[in-house]
């Protein structure tokens, strides 16, 4: 009789990874408690296979067969090297994350001191919401960014607050060609009674090598506005995957706008949850994908009262053999009467080998909605096209010029120019590179 | 300036110009009348260098060059300019910036040097005051929710902006109302000089009541039928289409 050995699954590596990170980092008990419900909640989920509804688009194989391993702290992300990365109105309003650990000597928050209280949840030992999240956590890559996570950043704006100035936050990874780094920063924003505030997010990396995991929760109380920019600018070879939780109160608003231009993988996972009476939420969303790079969008919007309106337009320029994907729901509940909701991805396909995936979804339980949805996949136009010829533009400008335009009806809804300007000079930029 | 001869030419396999021969000089206006899917259209397209027009027999020369040997870019650098029936909207591309660009394409290809931003705004403001519009125009993506009117009345902007020696306006009185059709007119006429040529492509006559063609043609079934001087635009306004397509 011999000994039979458990095959090895999907979960493996990241359990035995589990193993050396809590030997390595001993994490305190309040961390441990969470990091245990997190990895018991993802054995249950399971890793997703390419028939899991969550996953129908992406390509979650390679993940799985890549042996990562757990960030140490990066000499070489000092300020000289972080400094590139942060927008002018944000030198002194900046968290700074390094491998996915906020690093309090890089941050800059000289000009946020008095509007904004920045703290660690194991500070205050508070973990219940973090715990009961996790319960019903449907992700299971947001179930392993708890898993890796070292801290949580809390970051507080208390009632009737208008902070002065845009937050950055950069999220800022060292990669490691030899063996990926798995990074899991994760927040938590607790916006008070009819505060205001702006955010840019931004991710970047000195070099490939690396799967940033992110999550984080918005908590917007009654009559607070947030409007938040996220800038996605990984290198090629890597992983960017963000869980972004919205829960609204009574007339809260949250407007985002994401720009990518993708990865190996980067899927962008919306959780919106517009609970009270009057809570708006809009979603933009731009991207230009040139080589192999995918970017996979998928939005959960549940309206769960009346009155209120959700807005979402995607738009994805796809080149050479670029992949873009959307898998996007709203959910009007029973009872959520006089939701105004629309929905729009519009993808631009500029060569015979890019590709995209759309897959608009309306689940509607009340009966006095106005509800849209929708998705386009075209080329060039081509009498667009003509007509910038017939003023004398080249056909070459003419494409560039029509691809931009498409691109920047979204961009021009960011509202921060230092963005806009940078978005236009790199985003943009590839699209001169990439052979329109 | 421009010489069609024996122009044959059509989209799919069908023959929609069937044989059109019209010599325009300098500083003459000719309007092309003609019922509905006569080829009024189809011309304008073939001459501004359409890509999905085959010309299947016939020659085009404008000043001299041959014009079917040019693409649309290059005839637009040429010097001439075709005003829409149907301008199309272009979302994402800023109006102003759109106009500096087809402006400084047309310098560059001279040998010139690009014209200073703010130059060219003082440039367009002037135009913009001529043609009664808004600055908000400035600052829209092109055309993109504009009225039909305005639509109209960017297309003379660019005109003026560009300056072109031959002109074909398409339907340019399509969708104005008697205001700004009078405006749009105003412009155009203010744009004419003894060095540069007008096509006016028009289904009814009453554009014609402001600006005054040298030259009114009858374009039926791909063919000009008829040709007289400003008075036969008067006729067929009174006695209708019949009276020329059903003797020809």
């Amino acid at each position: 009789m011999s000994d039979t050995l458990a095959e090895p699954t999907e979960e493996t590596a990241f359990l035995d990874l589990y193993k050396k990170f809590v030997e390595e980092k001993k994490p305190q008990s309040a961390l441990r408690a969470i990091q245990e419900a997190a990895l018991s909640r993802f054995e249950t989920l399971g890793f997703p296979h390419s028939k899991h509804e969550m996953y129908t688009f992406v390509n979650t194989k390679n993940l799985s067969t890549t042996l990562f391993k757990t960030p140490s702290y990066s000499k070489e992300l000092a300020e000289d090297n972080i400094a590139s990365h942060i927008f002018p109105d944000c030198e002194n309003s900046c968290l700074v994350f390094v491998n996915g650990v906020f690093n309090s000597s890089l941050s800059k928050l000289g000009a946020i001191e008095d509007s904004v209280k920045i703290s660690s949840l194991l500070e205050k030992v508070d973990t219940d919401y973090v715990l009961s999240v996790l319960e019903n956590e449907n992700d299971v890559f947001a179930c392993l960014a708890n898993v890796f996570c070292e801290d949580t950043t809390v970051v507080e704006i208390s009632d009737k607050t208008q902070v002065p100035v845009p937050i950055q936050a950069l999220f800022i990874s060292s990669g490691d060609t030899s063996a990926p780094i798995i990074c899991s920063p994760k927040l938590i924003w607790k916006i008070g009674k009819l505060a205001e505030l702006k955010v840019i997010e931004k991710s970047v990396g000195v070099r490939s090598g690396y799967f940033l995991n992110m999550t984080q929760d918005w908590r917007i109380s009654e009559g607070a506005g947030v409007v938040l920019t996220q800038v996605q600018a990984d290198p090629f070879d890597t992983w960017n995957f963000i869980k972004t939780r919205v829960h609204l109160k009574r007339d809260a608003r949250f407007h985002s706008a994401n720009a990518s231009t993708g990865s190996v993988l980067v899927r962008h996972h919306f959780e919106g949850r517009l609970e009270e009476e009057g809570a708006e939420l809009i979603l933009n969303g731009v991207s230009v994908l040139g080589g192999r790079r995918l970017v996979h969008n998928f939005v959960r919007i549940h309206h769960e009262a009346p009155q209120c309106v959700s807005h979402q337009h995607f738009k994805n320029v796809v080149n050479d053999e670029g992949r873009s994907s959307f898998d996007g729901t709203v959910i009007v509940n029973q009872g959520a009467q006089l939701t105004n909701s629309n929905q729009l991805i519009n993808n631009l396909m500029l060569s015979n080998k890019c590709h995209a995936d759309n897959k608009p979804n309306l689940m509607i339980f009340a009966d006095d909605v106005k509800c849209t949805h929708g998705a386009t996949i075209g080329q060039i136009d081509d009498d667009q096209l003509f007509y910038l010829q017939t003023r004398g533009l080249s056909e070459k400008f003419a494409k560039e010029l029509l691809t931009r335009g498409f691109a920047e009806s979204i961009i021009q809804t960011i509202q921060f120019p230092e963005v806009v300007k940078e978005l236009s000079s790199t985003l943009l930029k590839k699209l001169e590179v990439d052979n329109v | 300036m421009l010489e069609i001869k024996d122009l044959h030419a059509g989209v799919d396999g069908n023959e929609i110009v069937n044989g059109v021969t019209l010599s325009i000089n300098k500083g003459e206006i000719h309007a092309i009348m003609g019922p509905n899917g006569s080829g009024k259209s189809t011309l304008a397209k073939v001459l501004s260098g359409h890509p999905a027009y085959e010309i299947t027999a016939g020659k085009i020369t404008f000043e001299g060059k041959d014009l079917l040997e040019l693409d649309a870019e290059q005839r637009s650098i040429a010097g001439i300019f075709m005003g829409f029936q149907y301008p199309v909207e272009v979302p994402g591309v800023n109006n102003a910036e759109f106009l500096r660009m087809a402006h400084n394409a047309r310098r560059v290809s001279a040998g010139e040097e690009e014209i200073d931003p703010l130059d060219f705004d003082e440039l367009l403001s002037e135009k913009m005051k001529m043609l009664g519009m808004e600055k908000k125009y400035k600052e829209r993506n092109l055309k993109d929710g504009f009225s039909g009117g305005e639509k109209k009345k960017n297309e003379i902007l660019q005109m003026a902006i560009l300056q072109p020696r031959l002109s074909i306006l398409d339907e340019t009185d399509s969708g104005l109302d008697i205001d700004a059709l009078r405006i749009v007119s105003e412009g155009v006429n203010k744009l004419r000089s003894e060095s540069n040529a007008l096509i006016l492509i028009t289904h009814y006559q009453r554009l014609l009541d402001y600006i005054k063609p040298d030259f009114v043609h009858v374009l039926n079934k791909g063919k000009i039928i008829k040709s007289g001087d400003k008075s036969l635009a008067l006729e067929l306004e009174s006695q209708g289409y019949d009276w020329v397509t059903s003797r020809n």
